[in-house]
């Protein structure tokens, strides 16, 4: 097993970072996947020794900086979820890849319905049903593509 | 017998619910204290320009899409566009000519009146570089900002109308929240019947909402709402929304009136802010009526002073 090195963790979350930062807009805003959440919960699964709460938690104060809501709102979404995926991180991955992606959609929705919940105490505006599309995309995306390309048993 | 506790296997640090604890405690630490105090602003104004990099390069793709298409642009399309932009540009010009003359003689009226004159506020240009990535709030984000002098406040408006306000100031950019955000309120007036009210944001499904207005109140559906100038920030005249539908029902007291905006976000990338006007007319009132009610109450003061002294003679 290659060893995982933090700059690695830091660089894939950057670009992540950026990947969500892209001007999206109209659908294209409620189909975006989430990619910071994504990149670390990859991480947590494979190094959970490098990626955990802590980094989640900041990645998510980043998020919230860039897109000008309220400090801590995704930052707590995140760290919840983050909790979620750390602690039952060893038996995840010796679930089969479609275990993996069900719980990982789990986690997702979960992280959502945080920020849904967070959001509409802080006084915003209800964006209805749409917001969960994420999750869907997301998940799209981790099976298709973050399994499919950089899991480790895909390149046996 | 003594407990004893077996070494970990693996070193991991504090335990994941422990980190929970910690991390959610100071999330909603920050949360409280940036939703109730302004503590933060200078943090975020730093950490946002420490972010500026990378949205710099998530912007690269769309702004060298944009300049790949303008150089591609064919010359017949340029053609057109001028040939648009002449015929367009003649009928402003005749429009200014008017509207030149109408100032003149407003002016005249005005100070016949003896009322305070109007002025024309300074703008700055901008581009809205990308829509808000948030899709709870409607606000885009503009290219200049503390660096050109930009002040929370100030209102953004487009060819057609009134776009929103600034809410949030960067160095080098600044977040324009909408009128369709739930949190902006504009103050406006119906334009045919001079009726004067305040506009709500409405979210995405419902642009303007204009709450608290009587059943019988005189709006149709197609009225034009224009700002009323009343609050200092936006100044008079200019377009806000078009009324789209008038409700009544017999269980509320109040109409139920909901409005389109004029301008578009999506219609046009550079839009113009003005600048914050603090002698404003009716600034200038209330800072006048203000004095009145001062120099009334210090007169008062004196005139009992001067009934207790008499009294204090007899």
């Amino acid at each position: 097993m290659p060893v995982i090195k933090r700059r690695m963790i830091y660089a894939s979350l950057l670009a992540a970072l950026v990947l969500q930062l892209f001007p999206w807009s109209g659908w294209g805003l409620y189909l975006r996947p989430d990619f910071v959440l994504l990149a670390l919960l990859f991480w947590m699964l494979r190094a959970p020794q490098h990626c955990n709460i802590g980094l989640a938690w900041i990645a998510g104060l980043a998020i919230d900086l860039s897109s000008g809501s309220l400090f801590g709102q995704n930052a707590l979404a995140y760290a919840i979820t983050a909790f979620l995926a750390v602690v039952y991180q060893r038996r995840l991955i010796l679930f089969t890849d479609l275990q993996q992606t069900s719980y990982v959609f789990l986690l997702l929705l979960v992280n959502q319905l945080a920020l849904f919940v967070l959001k509409l105490f802080s006084g915003a505006e209800n964006p209805g049903y749409y917001f969960f599309l994420s999750c869907l995309s997301s998940v799209l995306f981790w099976h298709f593509v973050i399994i499919r390309f950089f899991s480790p048993r895909a390149r046996h | 017998m003594e407990y004893q506790q077996s070494p970990k296997f693996f070193v991991r640090g504090p335990s994941a619910f422990a980190r929970l604890i910690m991390f959610a405690t100071l999330s909603l630490l920050l949360i409280a204290s940036d939703a109730r105090f302004s503590y933060l602003t200078e943090v975020r104004q730093s950490a946002v320009s420490l972010l500026s990099p990378f949205q710099w390069l998530a912007n690269r793709p769309v702004v060298l899409y944009n300049d790949l298409s303008d150089f591609f642009t064919s010359q017949a399309n340029l053609r057109a566009e001028v040939k648009r932009l002449n015929s367009q540009a003649l009928v402003n010009g005749a429009a200014l000519q008017e509207l030149k003359t109408l100032q003149a003689e407003n002016e005249h009226l005005r100070s016949l009146f003896d009322a305070s004159k109007t002025t024309i506020r300074p703008t700055k240009m901008a581009e809205i570089m990308h829509l808000g990535l948030d899709p709870f709030t409607h606000k885009v984000i503009v290219n200049i900002g503390a660096d050109k002098e930009i002040q929370a406040g100030q209102a953004v408006v487009d060819a057609n109308g009134v776009l929103g306000q600034v809410t949030r100031v960067y160095p080098h950019t600044s977040e324009v929240t909408l009128l369709t955000d739930h949190d902006l309120s504009i103050p406006v007036q119906v334009e045919r019947s001079g009726l004067r009210a305040i506009a709500f944001g409405g979210g995405r499904e419902y642009g303007v909402n204009l709450p608290y207005l009587p059943a019988n109140v005189d709006i149709q559906v197609g009225d034009r709402l224009v700002t009323s100038g009343i609050d200092g920030v936006y100044p008079q005249g200019l377009g806000v929304a078009k009324v789209t539908s008038v409700k009544v029902s017999s269980g509320s007291p109040f109409a139920t009136i909901v409005a389109l905006p004029i301008a578009g976000v999506q219609n046009f990338r550079q839009v113009l802010l003005l600048d914050l006007d603090h002698k404003t007319a009716v600034n200038e009132e209330v800072a006048k009526a203000r004095e009145e009610e001062q120099s009334n109450k210090v007169s008062k003061n004196q005139k009992t002073n001067q009934s207790v002294k008499k009294n204090a003679g007899h």
